[in-house]
Formats: C-alpha cells, sequence, structure tokens
C-alpha cells in the first residue's frame, strides 16, 4: 500500500510526536508514505478568512503534488488538513469554471490540478484500504483492560458532504479501531464535541470552559485516556489542560494520545518509541499500570 | 410488535423532569408524527410548537438524541438508523431560552437580530413603490440564505454559543447579516457588517455544525469567511482573529508553512505573548512538544507558491 503523504505543519513543529508515531506504524503494518515534496501549509480552516479562492488554490496545488506521484490517494493524520485538501478538491471537481481559473494561476508553477487522486485520513485508510482484520493479525500487545474515549473532532466528520465517511452523527471508526486494539472504548458525553482550537486566541475564555468540559466527561465515564485522530485537537485538550484547569473546582486531568500512538502500543512499541513523553498531561503512569506490564 | 421508547424532557417553568412514552412502530413516519400522535393518544399536556408540516414555517425543531432537526422533515426511521436504537430522547432547542416543555422562546432572538439591521436599506435604484430591476445573477446572490426559515437548528448546534456570554451572533442572524449586505437593491452593506463585527464574529471556531445541520442545506461557514472577508475590507484587521489569519496568509507565501513560533506573536503582539502564553511555550518546550527554534525553511516550489498568490490578487482586484 503507496499513499501520498501530507504531513502538514504541526507535525513539523508542535506536534512532532505524531510524525514519529505515525512513520512508525506506518512501517510496521507495512503502509509506505511517500511524502509530498514542496507542499504548502493548507491555510487551516483560517485562510478563507482572508481570501477563499487561494486557498483553493494552495490547496489544488498541494493535490496536484499527490497526482504527480501517480498514487490513487493523499493521507493525511490531520483533520483539518483533511477537511482542508476535501474542500478545495469537491470545488475543483464540482464547478468547472472555477478549475480554469485554478489551473490558471496553476500554469506558472508547471502543475495542473487534474482531480484524479482522493484525500483520505490514516483512520479511513486504515478501515476502507488495510482492513480490520490485518490490522487486527498485527496487533501484539493487545490493549486489555484499557478504557479509551474516542474524541473524533468535527473536522474529520463535518460538513457530511465534503468528509462524508460514516455517519457524522453517530460515527463507529475510531470504537472500531479500538475494538481490534484490544481497547475499550467508554461511552461519553463530549464524544462529538469541538475541542476549540480554532478560536484558542479570540476566544480563549470560551476554549477554555470547552477544554475542561472535554476532559471532565470522558474522566466521569471512568477513561484511562483520550484519543483523538487530529494534532490540532491533542494540543488543544493536552497542551492547554493546565490552563483550562483554573476554571474549574474539580480536577479535570485527562491523558491524550493520538491514534497513531494507541495503535502503535499495541502493535508493541514502547511509549518512548512513539514520543508519548512528550505530551504535557504525562500518559506514562496510567498506560504501565493498564497495558504495559 | 415493534416498541419505540420516547423519552421527553418537560418543563412547567419551574420544574424540569424526563418522562417516557411509548408507540408502535410505523414505517415511513416523522418525527413530528411522534409527537402529535403522543400528544393525541397519550398526553395532552405535552407542549410543542408545529404549524405547515412542510419545512417552511420553521416552528417544529427540537434535539433528537442530542441533536437538533426540523421535526417535520426528518424521518424517523433515519433517526432510528442514525443512533441505532429505539430510545429516542427529545429535548428542546439548546441555547435557547425554554417556555414550557419542547417550546422555546423566539423573542430575545429576534431583538438581537435587530442589530444587523435586517431589512433591505434601500438605494437610489429603486424604492418600495417602483420596485428595483435585478439581474438572474443578483438574484442567485440571495437565493440560498433567503431559503432560511428560522427554525433555531444552527443555533442549537453552534460550539460557540454554547460556551457563549450572549454576545456572539446566533448563525441565522450571520445569515441575514450577509443575505442583506450581497442583496444588489440595498446600498449600505457596511451597516450589516459593523454589527457582525462588532459582536464577536472572529469567535467561530470553526467547528461546521452549522453548516452540517441546517435543514435547508444554507453553506453557512462560505458566509461567515464571506463576512470576515468583508469587515478585513472595511478596514477592521487589528484584531486577534484578523491577525491569525494573516498569520496563516503571510507564512504560506514567504515560506509555505506555518511558523508556530511566531503564531502568537503575530496574533497577540510580543507583549501579550510574553505577559500570557509564557507557561503555556515553557510546559511545551520543558517536555519536547514543541521546538521553539524550528524554523520553516522555504519550501520547495515556494517561487511558484508566489505565483499562485500574486494571480490570486488580480483574481480579487481585476
Amino acid at each position: 500500500m503507496r499513499y501520498a503523504f501530507f504531513p502538514g505543519c504541526t507535525l513539523e513543529s508542535a506536534a512532532e510526536e505524531l510524525m514519529i508515531s505515525t512513520m512508525k506504524v506506518a512501517e510496521a503494518l507495512g503502509i509506505e508514505l511517500i511524502e509530498l515534496k514542496g507542499w504548502t501549509c493548507c491555510g487551516a480552516s483560517h485562510i478563507q478568512d482572508v481570501d477563499d479562492f487561494l486557498a483553493t488554490s494552495i490547496n489544488a496545488r498541494n493535490i496536484a503534488l499527490g497526482e504527480k506521484l501517480g498514487v490513487s490517494k493523499i493521507i493525511t493524520v490531520c483533520n483539518t488538513c483533511t477537511l482542508m485538501l476535501r474542500t478545495a478538491k469537491a470545488k475543483l471537481d464540482q464547478n468547472k469554471n472555477l478549475r480554469a481559473m485554478v489551473n490558471e494561476g496553476l500554469r506558472s508553477t508547471g502543475m495542473q490540478y487534474k482531480g484524479n487522486v482522493e484525500v483520505t485520513h490514516l483512520l479511513w485508510a486504515l478501515i476502507e484500504d488495510y482492513g480490520l482484520d490485518r490490522l487486527k493479525e498485527k496487533v501484539k500487545r493487545p490493549l486489555t483492560g484499557l478504557k479509551v474515549a474516542n474524541f473524533y473532532g468535527c473536522h474529520i466528520l463535518m460538513p457530511p458532504k465534503i468528509m462524508g465517511f460514516e455517519n457524522h452523527m453517530n460515527p463507529q471508526s475510531m470504537e472500531m479501531i479500538a475494538e481490534v486494539l484490544g481497547a475499550e472504548s467508554v461511552k461519553f458525553d463530549q464524544r462529538l464535541a469541538c475541542c476549540g482550537f480554532h478560536a484558542v486566541f479570540p476566544a480563549e475564555k470560551e476554549v477554555m470552559k470547552l477544554t475542561g468540559m472535554n476532559c471532565l466527561s470522558p474522566k466521569a465515564s471512568g477513561a484511562d485516556c483520550l484519543i483523538t485522530p487530529c494534532p490540532l485537537c491533542q494540543m488543544q485538550l493536552d497542551a492547554y489542560q493546565p490552563d483550562a484547569q483554573k476554571g474549574f473546582s474539580k480536577d479535570i486531568t485527562m491523558p491524550v494520545l493520538h491514534l497513531p500512538q494507541l495503535i502503535g502500543l499495541a502493535l508493541g512499541f514502547s511509549p518512548q518509541e512513539l514520543a508519548i513523553q512528550r505530551h504535557v498531561v504525562d500518559a506514562i503512569p496510567v498506560l504501565t499500570e493498564n497495558v504495559l506490564v | 410488535m415493534r416498541t419505540i421508547h420516547y423519552k421527553i424532557k418537560r418543563f412547567d417553568g419551574k420544574r424540569e423532569w424526563y418522562q417516557d412514552y411509548q408507540l408502535q412502530y410505523e414505517k415511513g413516519k416523522t418525527i413530528l408524527w411522534a409527537l402529535t400522535a403522543i400528544r393525541e393518544q397519550l398526553d395532552p399536556t405535552l407542549v410543542f410548537t408545529s404549524a405547515c408540516r412542510h419545512a417552511i414555517c420553521g416552528s417544529c425543531a427540537i434535539k433528537v438524541n442530542g441533536k437538533s432537526f426540523l421535526a417535520c422533515k426528518t424521518s424517523l426511521d433515519e433517526v432510528l438508523e442514525t443512533f441505532k436504537s429505539d430510545n429516542l430522547v427529545f429535548e428542546p432547542l439548546s441555547n435557547f431560552e425554554v417556555i414550557k416543555d419542547l417550546a422555546i422562546a423566539w423573542e430575545p432572538k429576534m431583538e438581537k437580530m435587530k442589530q444587523v439591521k435586517p431589512w433591505i436599506i434601500p438605494s437610489n435604484k429603486g424604492n418600495a413603490e417602483r420596485g428595483f430591476i435585478q439581474s438572474e445573477d443578483d438574484f442567485h446572490e440571495i437565493s440560498s440564505p433567503t431559503d432560511c426559515i428560522l427554525c433555531g437548528v444552527c443555533t442549537s448546534e453552534c460550539n460557540q454559543l454554547a460556551v457563549n456570554d450572549g454576545a456572539y451572533l446566533d448563525p441565522f442572524i450571520l445569515n441575514r447579516a450577509y443575505r442583506f449586505s450581497v442583496d444588489s437593491r440595498d446600498c449600505a452593506p457596511e451597516e450589516h457588517i459593523r454589527p457582525v463585527y462588532e459582536n464577536e464574529l472572529w469567535k467561530c471556531i470553526h467547528c461546521m455544525q452549522c453548516i452540517s445541520s441546517c435543514p435547508k442545506g444554507i453553506p453557512l461557514t462560505d458566509e461567515i469567511a464571506y463576512l470576515r472577508q468583508e469587515s478585513i475590507k472595511i478596514g477592521e484587521v487589528n484584531n486577534q482573529g484578523a491577525k491569525h489569519a494573516f498569520a496563516f496568509y503571510d507564512d504560506i507565501r514567504n515560506k509555505g508553512r506555518l511558523n508556530e513560533t511566531m503564531l502568537p506573536i503575530k496574533t497577540d503582539g510580543l507583549i501579550k505573548t510574553a505577559t500570557t502564553k509564557i507557561p503555556f511555550a515553557l510546559r511545551m518546550i520543558k517536555k519536547g512538544k514543541i521546538n521553539p527554534f524550528h524554523m520553516p525553511k522555504a519550501i520547495e516550489g515556494i517561487k511558484g507558491v508566489k505565483e499562485i498568490y500574486k494571480y490570486a490578487e488580480e483574481v480579487k482586484h481585476p
């Protein structure tokens, strides 16, 4: 299995641990990830607020880089990157005039958007392309006894017309992966809540409230840790957790893992190999207690 | 015989409770059918609002198992399939004041909506007596936003409103501001846009709930992006939201990638960052979560990216 890999900016900087764990997991599963040469930031759901035509254009360029590689899919591990690339693709595939205009802008780069690759996320690819049975065969250390709270994040689900992998009102993909890995998924109110990351500067007070609620809810359901397929949700819920705690009298402590780190643990990697020690809220004690014995 | 179990949130003005009802399953019904059947067959005291039964009046929206739906337009089978359960919980819409049971108060929202002047401020090309001539293209600009039936589903699903003190405008109000600001008969778009900007426009979190739940398929998040672009055009650039968006815009043009270390400084300025973000930065650095010295180098093909920007500028200002 070969994919064109679009890492996105956080994997180079504030979520390097996701780059490390993604690469480890891909290698162990025999998935080849070919990083796009010269990819740009997707615009992170902000750039269209300055110029929406430009948002489509830079992502047409990103997709065109993947088209040149001769693979059928571009893969990401970030919800927002997936949304931005898929939004551009949907617009370009549905609107011939827009596509012609965008391609006119790409002409000087020697590239062209053709529309012949799909954009997927690792979570989807594992289910759709790799197969849960095959994943199950690779499990060396079943995560028996570990109670996980699956926090999807908005941009892997919505808008359904653009994302549409599963019903956005009651998705099951994360629970399916957790089950294969041997972990127990807990039910909690904030499973489909918003992490608030994209407004953490202009709406800091409100977003900190969301962060606290998003940690308290899985805690009340007895979760050992929260799992997310998005590095932005992870950063919001983990790195801002001490700030969010200030607004809550109850202890909100909740370790937050990236999806590939959870998979990596089941594949037999140590927390250090998956760079789990880099998270602000220490996840290692709860993992030691439950799965690393 | 298959039985569907309904748990409905009741409120009598003082007391709140959940009440259980059961109805035999019937194929091809709507949520509104269930509400009506419960009131007619089981409990005449149950209060909910509805009128047209054709997704025109917008009065029957409620929450089912935590998600908001227009009751007359939503198939019961679809909801049962979505939640894979024969147990349904009906509640009033969120982010509204509740009057009784499932009935919500619209008056405070209408008062709030007046701020964006949800009416045409007529240009001198016409008036109420003579009318206006609108081209087909002009009409298409407003045809989607005028589909709004004020059902409140977007408000109920809005993640910002769920934690906001009350100033932030409901998505349907933002839609009204958009609708009149792009109307060819209106001569003062700024009068609709400025109040939107002044009421926390940049607090929208981009969660995509409004666009995903609108029963009329109105592209609300695209409209919010437009309102933000227009607020920038009228000069409102010196705020966290606009500065944050420009940080991405500028970084992509200059290097192709985001400089995460500089992002807070570009958004909040050096002084505010130094006084408020230091503990956050230190805990990230201490754990190795971020490398503050990572400065993105220009990507391969950055010249082409700059050309794309130049072209986008030409498209915007022909």
